[in-house]
């Protein structure tokens, strides 16, 4: 198998990383909605700590977004 | 010309030219340039914003008010008693970052060369090309913002607990806990940094793929959530995280 081959594939294993980030979200947005659900007072806190955690989820997308970008752009520079 | 080359192009920032700084070559790049737009039209924004302003609101000051007031409720349920040392470096970086990701909404106006066929004035066909893009798809505008919440997060803390309450906060809970409080400071900025680069970068790549794949009409709707939406979420979130680490060192 050719190099650019390999790097293809290995940039596709590296994006992978997002179901993870998808899960998660999922499950702490599922989470946030059922627990306004039964205290709307406190609405707003429950926000502020969903955006939080969302954030902080998704990360783990957004590196392995960028290592595939990153091993893509590598290999067009000649690598 | 393929689809590869032609999203290399636009995502890699282009060098427009160079300024000489006491004999160093200073490279300008059109991220750069598209800052110094923006910086322009906020300065100049909150100028005639807060012209002449009345005790009782109306026009153009309820927009300026219920933005101060957006910033400043942010900081006072975030941060705490100092609100008031932090709520303008945040509301800047807000108001910039919302800026910087939402201008690609407004790569419409037309290239020089267009415009020098409009109108012949000879001065239009020698500036350097440049296309609106969002600045913080390069990874060095992501990094500098990055370093200088950090920077104030270091700061903010030295002011609020002085410099002695600041080194005993390192040690606060256990000692043995000194190694991760000082890796923090390597962690934070770095994962600031990656998050609105790579979800601006994602975004722009989505945008620039839905521009080659099907161009009229249906990007303007993927433009709502990848341009606006995205770009504000972002923007929210990264104030949002600079401020959770402030009242974390100031608390």
């Amino acid at each position: 198998m050719s190099t650019a081959g390999l790097i293809a594939i290995a940039a596709s294993i590296a994006v992978f990383c997002g179901i993870g980030a998808g899960i998660s979200i999922g499950l702490a947005t599922g989470k946030a909605t059922e627990s306004m659900a039964r205290q709307p007072e406190a609405a707003s806190r429950i926000q502020t700590v969903t955006i939080l955690g969302a954030a902080l989820a998704e990360a783990t997308a957004i590196y392995g977004f960028v290592i595939a970008l990153i091993m893509l752009l590598v290999y067009k520079g000649g690598a | 010309m393929s689809i590869g080359e032609r999203l290399t192009e636009a995502i890699s920032p282009r060098n427009l030219f160079d300024i000489n700084v006491f004999g160093f070559k200073v490279p300008v790049s059109d991220t750069v340039v598209i800052m110094w737009i923006i910086m322009a039209f906020l300065i100049l924004f909150a100028f005639i914003i807060t012209r002449n302003m009345k005790l009782v609101p109306e026009g153009k000051q309820n927009l300026a008010e219920v933005i101060v007031d957006f910033v400043n409720s942010l900081c006072k349920s975030n941060i705490g008693h100092s609100w008031k040392l932090f709520a303008p470096y945040l509301g800047t970086v807000i108001l910039f970052l919302a800026f910087a990701d939402m201008i690609a909404i407004f790569n419409i106006i037309p290239n020089w060369e267009q415009l020098y066929d409009l109108t012949h004035i000879e001065f239009l066909r020698h500036l350097p090309e440049l296309e609106i893009k969002p600045p913080t798809r390069d990874i060095n505008v992501t990094a500098a913002m990055a370093i200088m919440s950090i920077a104030v997060v270091a700061i903010g803390g030295i002011i609020v607990k002085k410099p002695s309450g600041w080194l005993k906060s390192f040690l606060h809970p256990v000692p043995i806990i000194l190694p991760f409080k000082i890796l923090d400071y390597f962690i934070r900025p770095t994962s600031l940094c990656l998050r609105l680069f790579g979800n601006i970068l994602g975004a722009f790549i989505v945008m620039e793929l839905a521009y080659i794949a099907f161009a009229p009409i249906f990007p303007g709707f993927l433009s709502f959530y990848f341009d606006i939406f995205d770009g504000l979420i972002q923007a929210y979130v990264f104030v949002f995280l600079t401020s959770f680490y402030i009242a974390e060192s100031v608390e």
